[in-house]
């Protein structure tokens, strides 16, 4: 099966995100309990990467929840590293070797990649014996149909956007969240002059400066020429706007980013958000709590998207799918229906993301940061993706280097696009 | 007196040799045969299976069979690469710094602590000390003395006055690749010390003494006694340091993962980068080749050397 990468981001972003912000479906299909009566004991492998504590804390409830209810099944839960987890899903795809459920993000270039070869099973039947069309958010369930079927099942929907702090705002005298590309570039210009770094990036990890990149290339291009280059669908030697969001990123790298910032990590760069160093951090859902955990006043900190003028909202989803080689399907389909089942996720939701997938669960509101994400998903007209999980892996390095080596000044932006395109070309 | 033997008699002779020769290999085989068979299941194999690969296309997927392409990744590895000539090149660089700077480092630390000085046992120890650590573990600390605003490195020269030579230690493409390599030699200098310091033990107190009474001083007996005794560690030192060298990855992958923009790209990374991280084991693999060529060609001549040294 090979599905086409610009109708999966099409269908992304076709979908409302409305729906996640709290609107309530006629959800029907919790529980799914089973007696686990008289049949084999089975042991269910589920493979995540590795959680931070109030995560561990939770999926330890999800499953313990799951076990209790369900007698004869226990739940064997191994987790790696991020580049650890990808690794070794990608060696079991095809063998008896690897878990019965494993976590994994939605893109074409990560779960779409191993939909591709096979290794998710088609949860169609499922879907219909559970009524999970009903549970989940609109938004949420469009990373999961977007290759045809229903491939996984959504677990969170996260949200890129600008976290900015009032005060060193307010000291540079701007009033209000830029709406615009050009009043975020002034904004950025009246911090630079108030002497505040405007924004923190870590450039070891390459993803970071990314976000950067991709939102430039949202904002010069436009949100069909940036799908139809994000996937390789048009050449990114013959837009205009590439070189114009590559001119971009280098005036960012140059004039607005945190000195030094191709040396350090992303965790680093955000020290210098959390001690009121640099006023912007380019960050997700996910920071709401690293924000408040590391000391920062949530009611000095404001969230807005950054200003592409599309109305898409930059983000990804994540979701638990079933492997096609295991043994036990059903009762993986019975652990992810308790897992994201009203009850459960009344438990766990805004440990990993404020708002639940499921629709009758309420947003958390313990994290005031929480709330700010609330008016950022309702106005967003649709998604767009994170570039590493749009381009295949070779071309995802690829734009890494490219990218970094136009903030060194080792590539020209002008030149940028048609380097990239000959690596395209060549592949 | 001399002594005359026949032709028959020689080849005789010969063949009883080789008769004798055989039988013993014979009877070494199954004492062999375990080890061997190891050997060849883990190293041999996959070093053979990563060349077959190399001229293959191959996602690395079990569900994906690998397609034959000749020669296309090699051809692709050295015209359309955008990385492989810079990896290339930054192996071939660390190659010759690591044979100059740490090993004259090493040889120089040897010698000063050969001599009879008080606490020399307490010095030997702390200069040996970073080559127990883990690689990952020396990286993580020196990403930390090299950290733009909070790292010691720019601390200390903006606390004396040399704000100016501050520097993005490992942000910088002109310069990271040498940062890393500081690091390398805090980290490698004592291994080679400990070998030049057993080497100097080889060296002949007599010969020394005899230099000296016949009025040779210090760089003379250095020239003309020492470094003659030294030789044989000289050659190990040096085959190892290359092919340490041409191996370095968890050092540079710790501290930059290649970066920034791929300046810091080694061939062992890239092929790891190219195998785990992208891919593409065709590539990979073809990368690893090349790689193993490069190793054979330095490894052959010492195993022929230390060979010969054996049947001496």
């Amino acid at each position: 099966m090979r599905f086409t990468r610009q109708s999966a981001v099409a269908a992304a972003a076709a979908a409302a995100l409305v729906a996640l912000a709290g609107c309530s479906g006629s959800g029907s299909g919790d529980g799914g309990t089973t007696d686990g009566e008289g049949g084999e004991s089975v042991d269910l492998k589920v493979w995540m990467p590795t959680q931070e504590d109030a995560q561990t804390e939770a999926i330890a409830t999800v499953i313990a929840d799951f076990e209790a209810a369900n007698p004869g099944i226990t739940i064997t839960l191994e987790e790696r590293s991020v580049d650890a987890h990808k690794e070794a899903l990608r060696q079991v795809v095809g063998t008896d070797a690897g878990p019965d459920v494993y976590w994994y993000w939605e893109g074409p270039g990560l779960g779409g990649e191993l939909v591709d070869v096979g290794m998710s099973l088609d949860l169609t039947d499922y879907y219909a014996q559970y009524g999970w069309e009903d549970r989940f958010t609109e938004a949420g369930l469009a990373g999961i149909t977007q290759y045809g079927g229903f491939h996984g099942i959504p677990w969170t929907m996260q949200g890129e956007a600008i976290y900015y702090n009032k005060a060193l705002f307010e000291q540079a005298g701007i009033t209000e969240p830029p709406a615009s590309y050009e009043d975020l570039v002034a904004a950025a210009d009246a911090l630079v002059a108030a002497g505040t770094t405007p924004i923190q990036f870590g450039g070891t990890v390459n993803w970071h400066v990314m976000r950067l990149l991709d939102a430039l290339i949202e904002t010069t291009c436009g949100s069909d020429t940036a799908d139809a280059l994000n996937t390789t669908q048009t050449g990114w030697d013959t837009e205009e706007c590439v070189t114009e969001a590559f001119t971009e990123l280098k005036t960012w790298g140059e004039k607005y980013i945190n000195e030094g910032f191709m040396g350090i990590s992303n965790d680093d760069s955000s020290q210098l958000f959390y001690t009121g160093d640099a006023a912007m951090a380019f960050e997700g859902t996910w920071f709401d709590s690293n924000a408040v955990e590391n000391g920062m006043d949530p009611e000095n900190v404001g969230i807005f998207t950054f200003p592409t003028d599309t109305g898409r909202l930059y983000g990804f989803g994540e979701g638990f799918y079933i492997n096609a080689e295991s043994a036990h399907p059903d009762e993986a389909a019975m652990f992810l229906d308790s897992a994201t089942s009203t009850a459960t996720q009344e438990k766990v939701v805004g440990v990993w993301v404020a708002m639940s997938v499921n629709n009758e669960v309420a947003p958390k509101t313990d994290n005031p940061l929480h709330e700010l994400w609330v008016p950022v998903f309702s106005g967003a007209t649709g998604l767009y993706i994170n570039n590493d999980q749009n381009l295949a892996l070779d071309q995802t390095t690829e734009y890494w280097r490219i990218q970094n080596s136009v903030l060194t000044g080792d590539i020209a932006p002008q030149d940028a696009g048609a380097a990239f395109q000959a690596f395209i070309d060549a592949s | 007196m001399s002594t005359t033997t026949s032709p028959a008699a020689t080849d005789a002779m010969r063949s009883r040799r080789h008769r004798r020769h055989g039988n013993r290999f014979l009877a070494a085989v199954p004492y062999l045969a375990p080890a061997a068979l190891l050997y060849g299941f883990f190293l041999v194999y996959p070093m053979l299976d990563s060349v077959r690969l190399s001229f293959f296309e191959w996602s690395g997927f079990r569900t994906e069979e690998p397609t034959f392409v000749g020669t296309d990744n090699y051809v692709r590895l050295f015209t359309a690469d955008p990385v492989f000539w810079a990896a290339f090149r930054n192996s071939i660089i660390w190659v010759v710094l690591s044979l100059l700077v740490p090993m004259t480092l090493s040889l120089l630390l040897a010698l000063a602590l050969n001599r009879r000085m008080v606490g020399r046992n307490l010095f030997r120890s702390v200069f040996y000390i970073p080559a127990v650590f883990a690689s990952i573990t020396v990286a993580a600390m020196w990403r930390w003395i090299y950290n733009p605003t909070l790292g010691t490195v720019n601390q200390v020269l903006e606390a004396v006055g040399l704000e100016s030579w501050s520097r993005q230690w490992l942000g910088d493409p002109d310069i990271a690749l040498y940062s890393v390599f500081v690091a390398a030699i805090w980290q490698g200098v004592g291994f080679n010390m400990v070998l030049f310091l057993a080497g100097l033990q080889q060296v002949p107190v007599e010969l020394v003494e005899a230099a000296k009474l016949d009025g040779a001083r210090g760089p003379q007996i250095f020239r003309h006694v020492t470094m003659p005794a030294l030789r044989p560690t000289f050659v190990v030192v040096l085959i190892l340091t290359i092919i340490s060298s041409l191996k370095v990855f968890d050092l540079v992958v710790g501290m930059t993962g290649g970066g920034p923009a791929q300046s810091t790209q080694v061939l062992a990374l890239w092929s790891y980068t190219q195998s785990f991280s992208n891919h593409n084991f065709g590539q990979g693999g073809a990368v690893a080749t090349v790689l193993l060529v490069i190793s054979l060609c330095l490894v052959v001549p010492y195993l022929t050397w230390a060979l010969k040294g054996e049947d001496r």
